[in-house]
């Protein structure tokens, strides 16, 4: 029996409250009177995730089944959502692996010997042979990699890109040649959020910086409310405007899966659950991992948390057009993160965990913080933002890992340099992404290395665009002074002292919502 | 056969609670509580006038609470006999016709066992409307017992059945919902002791307690007599809300009540050694919604010489040195008479104050628990004000 | 390693106090409507039939119940070649009139049986706080089942599925004036429900030792006598409807056996003029003056003493 998600209303009887904080957490009494968001349980998952793929492939929507589709002597592409998704990493077998198994399947029966597999991460860094390998399985990547047929895409090898040309906006369309040139393109795709899925998984997963530029910008991002809502994001917008023009050279195939919201394996379990509902085993757990967590070093809690794989079933796997397929992957998506919220509130309280899309496997620094909270969380909604305009949000995140060379390289130029001089999005856009983006050493380190690409760090500012264009104060609690004010925000020690430098702006008893998150929720604000 | 949960004698649990209940307050509502539930059959009175009801919804009271942790003095042990059903804030509806009302009547009672109730000749006090001080509710049908819920043979609210008297029924009007009707009782004693407390135009009042009955003896002070000033001492931070709302001047904290009463009325304040500090003058009138010692013996240093100082909550023994010196009248007030100064019943004059909006709003946060999760329950109203609740009680007709 | 452990006193103390330690848990109010509708308020009782529990339990009632018992009261047990003859789980359906009952059925049962047999009783008696649940347990083999047929009604299953027998007191509640009363379905449907046979089982003179409202057995060591029946097995296609009262006419009929003799009752059961269990249509005093007489005694009070008192 899922139950739905519901705002509680914090009285004399709410225990404190888990707030994530990094690589940690913290218990938070709340003030009387503060909404606290809880997403809903997970709903059921497909008894037998094989047969539902089976059905997926042979009964799709708007399409011919897929053994129709192939035959001897074609070439088949198949792309596919990189590790940035899902969040944890799931626990093997990885879905995609899973359905790519299942089409390599039908490949062979057909016939099929012309075959690539090509990792959809743009601009995202290269994943290294054993990622790789998690998501598509080891049979799939013994009987590829070897032969140079699984790659990860790159986005700067201009003898590997076709121009399709511009949609009705002037927007470039320029995608993996092969991938375009193919009888038939695969996408597997997993629908972790709403933000997923559709045109954006060929038309952005597959796109070079050309095409990225028109939608990945602090005008587009500002006026996307929120990206997590395809029909009020100007960027999905202009996602589909190259989406449909790409339907015309393209024979796309996409398979678009759904998950529940087991997020936490069952040595985290306090994590998952309601508080109030705690037995005596998750208390003493939380207990035990607070005080494991007090003394442990750096690393071993970098390792702690990095290493847990989350144990998400499949709650729904279509196959077929792009648009047909996703039209039902939101459904279930909806039905699994949707919680209604009745108004906005003065101050939005959200605690940044340890992992966001753009540091797996790696550090977050104070930027991909920023994006997580301001950006990913911030937009969790439908309607209009959870806090009102000209409100306070207020964040909790040490803001002290530092920064990866090896996967984020252009972050620290971004952060030294770029941001000291201004923190505006539009302003640092205009100024800087092109140099970044066309920096010959950045370039190098993304197509050899594993690096974010250089114009990376930017698409983290205009991802918080929306956020700091809508609300006048920002403020980290126990995050790191000098990281705070570098990036243009204030720090606090503890939520009275936040709440306490607040008050300039939304006074000295603001209404208060807090987003239980994750497991991943979707506000529904009316 | 019916579900009750039924007080019976134990020594070591009373011991126990006593000896240790302020420490380990958890142990209140499980080994300690002479309580237990059981299924019995249904009371039945066959006398003219009695009639069966069902329980809907009975509360916790402060008194309930003290005789089940062995606080309660031993002078009332010659009133009440066990095993006895608990239970006296009732709204029930009646199973068959008694006298004018039709089976099916939702009502609320008055709980004193009164001589009309007990069949015999009524008493000085009865005679002229004034049943709370009856003189025979020991005697006539029925076991000794001073209110329906003390009395072995009529059954109490904490159970699924229970019978009472014509005289003690009071039909609920249409539209009101359970939890309105069940603050009747607790309403009609806060309208008691106001009338009772001889407030006089203007004067000082002081409210010691937050609890259901302070707020309530705050509501009815403000409503139904000229009092000027009324200060409300509350703990906690729902009580004073609803203490201003209900008609508090101002809410303070225990430990600033002197001073505050102090300031106000320009008296001075002495502190004697190993003792707690007291005024030489202070409000005109005050009421002690608490019982305990503390209570008590603030509400009783901080009234002028002369004033009055209303006992409204069953009390614990305290130090009455300012009562003779300063020529107290200490009045105490129990349940709540048929014939109030005015000349109406304090049940008529409740119904108009549960018609308030604050009431009807306080209504809708009442506890209910079924009666099988009485720990629970126990615990709950233990530390309700805590817990941001007034009032907890029982549905027995409940299995959840 | 200072900071460490007041960091874990201060989250001690705020655990301690937001999931109130040692008090009842609550619910904030406005998450009530989202509660599992199921909400288990009563202690699971799957610790008390694993091998510590049943060790305890063994010593706790050879060494403690046992003597205390046989010590108050005599008891008469016929009908234990029954048990030879089947295979457990069973139930064991009995009439219900004291609060001896449970020690009397369980301590007349051979070791093997009484070892792994479990007895229904009322959750919300004896199993709303821990040491009830555990004290019951270890002493009497409770598991806790609701009255009202709740959320609690699979547990009588999961107890069988362990192997474990039942005793189920169909009345549901004691006898007010020893007499039988009304058979609930609840052993016809778990028998139907898991085709375990029924063993009826009659015993007269509770009653009359320890009657309702009484704490401890009345003295003078009265005799007690308990039979156990033939099992029965619901008939092929019969309904649980069909099914219980045959169960409380076979336990009728065991109680009639147990006041005459076997061949006399046999023969009433066969006539149906087997008297009816619920007593005598009488004044109320007629019908608890019958039982409160024991049943006959063989052999004195006490035992014999080769030596007399000086």
């Amino acid at each position: 029996m899922s139950r739905p998600g519901f705002v509680l209303e914090v009285d004399d009887r709410t225990p404190p409250m888990i707030v994530h904080e990094g690589l940690g957490f913290r218990l938070e009494s709340f003030p009387l009177g503060t909404r606290v968001v809880y997403p809903p349980e997970s709903i059921p998952a497909v008894p037998d995730v094989d047969e539902a793929i089976q059905h997926a492939l042979l009964n799709p929507l708007d399409s011919e089944p897929l053994p129709a589709l192939l035959r001897p002597g074609m070439r088949l592409t198949i792309a596919f959502d990189d590790l940035s998704i899902p969040l944890p990493t799931m626990k093997a077998p990885d879905i995609r692996g899973r359905i790519i198994e299942a089409v390599l399947t039908m490949a062979a029966e057909a016939g099929v010997d012309d075959v690539k597999l090509i990792a959809a991460n743009a601009l995202h860094r290269r994943m290294t042979a054993a990622e790789l390998k998690h998501i598509v399985g080891e049979r799939v990547f013994r009987s590829f990699y070897p032969q140079g047929d699984l790659y990860n895409f790159d986005a700067e090898d201009r003898d590997e890109l076709t121009h399709l040309g511009t949609t009705e906006k002037g927007e470039d369309i320029e995608i993996s040649k092969r991938a375009a040139e193919s009888d038939l393109l695969v996408y597997v795709n997993v629908n972790l959020v709403a933000m997923d899925g559709g045109h954006k998984s060929v038309g952005i997963g597959l796109a070079s910086y050309k095409s990225l530029r028109h939608h990945h910008n602090a005008k587009t991002m500002v006026h996307s409310r929120s990206f997590m809502d395809h029909k009020h994001s100007e960027m999905h917008h202009s996602a589909w405007r190259m989406g449909r023009i790409i339907k015309d050279t393209v024979k796309v195939f996409q398979i678009e899966t759904t998950l529940n919201n087991d997020v936490f394996p069952s040595s985290f379990s306090f994590l998952q659950k309601r508080e109030w509902e705690w037995s005596v085993k998750d208390q003493a757990s939380m207990l035990g991992v607070r005080r494991g967590l007090s003394v442990a070093p750096p690393k071993l809690k970098h390792k702690m948390f990095h290493d847990m794989r989350s144990v998400y079933g499949l709650t729904g796997v279509n196959a077929g057009e792009v648009e047909a397929v996703h039209e039902k992957t939101l459904e279930k998506v909806h039905a699994q993160h949707s919680v209604e919220v009745n108004g906005q509130s003065d101050v939005l309280v959200m605690g940044v965990p340890y992992l966001g899309p753009y540091n797996v496997n790696s550090s977050m620094n104070p930027i991909l913080a920023a994006c997580m909270g301001l950006g990913y969380y911030f937009n969790s909604y439908r309607g209009q933002p959870v806090v009102r305009k000209g409100g306070a949000v207020i964040l909790y995140h040490p803001l002290d890992e530092g920064f990866n060379q090896l996967h984020h390289p252009s972050y620290v130029d971004f952060y030294e340099e770029v941001l000291a001089e201004s923190t505006d999005p539009a302003v640092v856009g205009e100024k800087y992404e092109q140099q970044f983006a066309q920096d010959p050493w950045y370039i190098h380190l993304y197509r050899t290395s594993h690096a974010y690409h250089g114009v990376h760090p930017f698409y983290m500012w205009y991802w918080i665009a929306h956020a700091l264009d809508h609300v006048d104060e920002v403020i980290w609690v126990g995050g790191n002074r000098k990281a705070a004010a570098r990036m243009g925000f204030r720090a606090a020690t503890t939520l009275q002292d936040a709440l306490e430098m607040a008050s300039g702006t939304v006074g000295t008893s603001p209404s208060i919502t807090y987003l239980h998150n994750p497991p991943h929720l979707l506000a529904d604000v009316r | 056969m019916i579900l009750a949960l039924e007080m019976f004698r134990s020594l070591p649990r009373t011991a126990v609670g006593k000896a240790i209940g302020t420490r380990m307050p958890g142990i209140l509502s499980g080994y300690a509580a002479p309580l237990r539930l059981v299924t019995i059959d249904p009371p039945k009175v066959d006398r003219p006038g009695w009639a069966r009801l069902r329980t809907r919804l009975s509360g916790i009271c402060g008194s309930d609470l003290g005789a089940l942790s062995g606080q309660t003095s031993l002078y009332f042990s010659a009133v009440v006999s066990l095993p006895m059903v608990l239970g006296h804030e009732v709204v029930a509806e009646l199973l068959e016709d008694c006298e004018d009302l039709p089976a099916g009547t939702r009502v609320v009672l008055d709980p004193v066992l009164t001589c009309a109730a007990r069949g015999v000749e009524p008493c000085e006090n009865c005679a002229v409307g004034q049943t709370n001080r009856c003189s025979r509710i020991t005697v006539g049908h029925l076991a000794p017992g001073l209110q329906t819920g003390f009395c072995k043979d009529t059954g109490g609210g904490w159970g699924q059945q229970l019978v009472a008297h014509r005289s003690q029924m009071h039909a609920v009007p249409e539209g009101w919902s359970d939890e309105q009707a069940l603050l009747m009782e607790p309403l009609s004693c806060a309208v008691h002791t106001a009338l009772r407390a001889g407030v006089k135009h203007n004067d000082r009042v002081l409210v010691s307690g937050a609890g259901a009955v302070g707020l309530f003896a705050t509501l009815a002070l403000r409503q139904l007599t000229p009092a000027g000033e009324i200060i409300v001492v509350a703990k906690h931070k729902h009580q004073r809300e609803l203490a201003a709302e209900f008609g508090a001047t101002e809410v303070v904290q225990p430990d600033e009540v002197l001073r505050r009463v102090r300031r106000s009325t320009g008296a001075f304040q002495l502190k004697p050694e190993y003792s707690p500090a007291y005024l030489l003058g202070g409000v005109d009138v005050a009421v002690d919604a608490v019982g305990s010692k503390q209570s008590l013996e603030t509400a009783l240093n901080a009234t002028r010489a002369g004033g009055r100082v209303v006992l409204s909550g069953m009390p614990a023994a305290a130090d009455l040195s300012a009562a003779w010196f300063r020529e107290l009248e200490v009045v105490g007030t129990y349940a709540s008479s048929q014939h109030e100064p005015g000349g109406r019943g304090a049940f008529e004059l409740a119904a108009e104050l549960a018609e308030l909006d604050a009431v009807v709003r306080l209504s809708k946060s009442v506890a209910s628990y079924p009666l099988h999760r009485w720990r629970e329950a126990l615990d709950h109203a233990h530390a309700a004000g805590r817990l941001g609740t007034v009032k907890v009680a029982f549905d027995p007709r409940s299995s959840q | 390693m200072s900071s460490f452990i007041s960091g874990g006193v201060s989250d001690l103390k705020r655990t301690a106090r937001g999931w109130r330690w040692g008090r009842r848990s609550l619910v904030p109010r406005s998450a009530e409507p989202y509660l599992l509708p199921a909400q288990q308020t009563v202690f699971p009782s799957d610790w008390s039939r694993k091998r510590p529990a049943m060790a305890v339990r063994e010593v706790v009632q050879k060494a403690g119940l046992e003597p205390l018992f046989r010590s108050q009261v005599r008891t008469k047990v016929e009908g234990l070649d029954v048990l030879d003859r089947i295979e457990g789980p069973v139930i064991f359906a009995a009439n219900h009139a004291s609060h001896l009952d449970t020690p009397l059925i369980l301590l007349s049962l051979p070791d093997e049986w009484r070892r792994k047999t479990g007895v229904a009783a009322a959750a919300d008696y004896f199993f709303d706080t821990w040491w009830r649940a555990v004290g019951s347990s270890l002493f009497f083999n409770t598991f806790p089942i609701d009255r009202r047929g709740g959320s609690m009604a699979t547990t009588p299953g999961e107890v069988l599925a362990d192997g474990w027998s039942l005793v189920i007191f169909p009345e549901g509640t004691r006898s007010k004036d020893g007499w039988m009363g009304n058979f609930r379905m609840g052993a016809a449907f778990l028998a139907h429900e898991h085709g375990v046979p029924v063993v009826p089982v009659a015993h007269r003179g509770t009653f009359a030792a320890m009657p309702r409202g009484q704490g401890w057995p009345s003295p003078g060591r009265r005799q007690l006598t308990i039979r156990f029946g033939e099992p029965l097995r619901p008939r092929e296609g019969e309904s649980v409807r069909e099914f219980a009262p045959r169960i409380k006419h076979a336990v009728a009929t065991l109680l009639d056996e147990d006041r005459s003799t076997w061949w006399e009752a046999r023969r009433r059961a066969a006539t149906g003029a087997t008297p009816d269990p619920g007593g005598p249509d009488v004044a109320q005093w007629r019908r608890v003056w019958e039982q409160s007489q024991s049943p006959a005694a063989e052999g004195p009070a006490r035992r014999l003493r080769a030596w007399g008192r000086r």
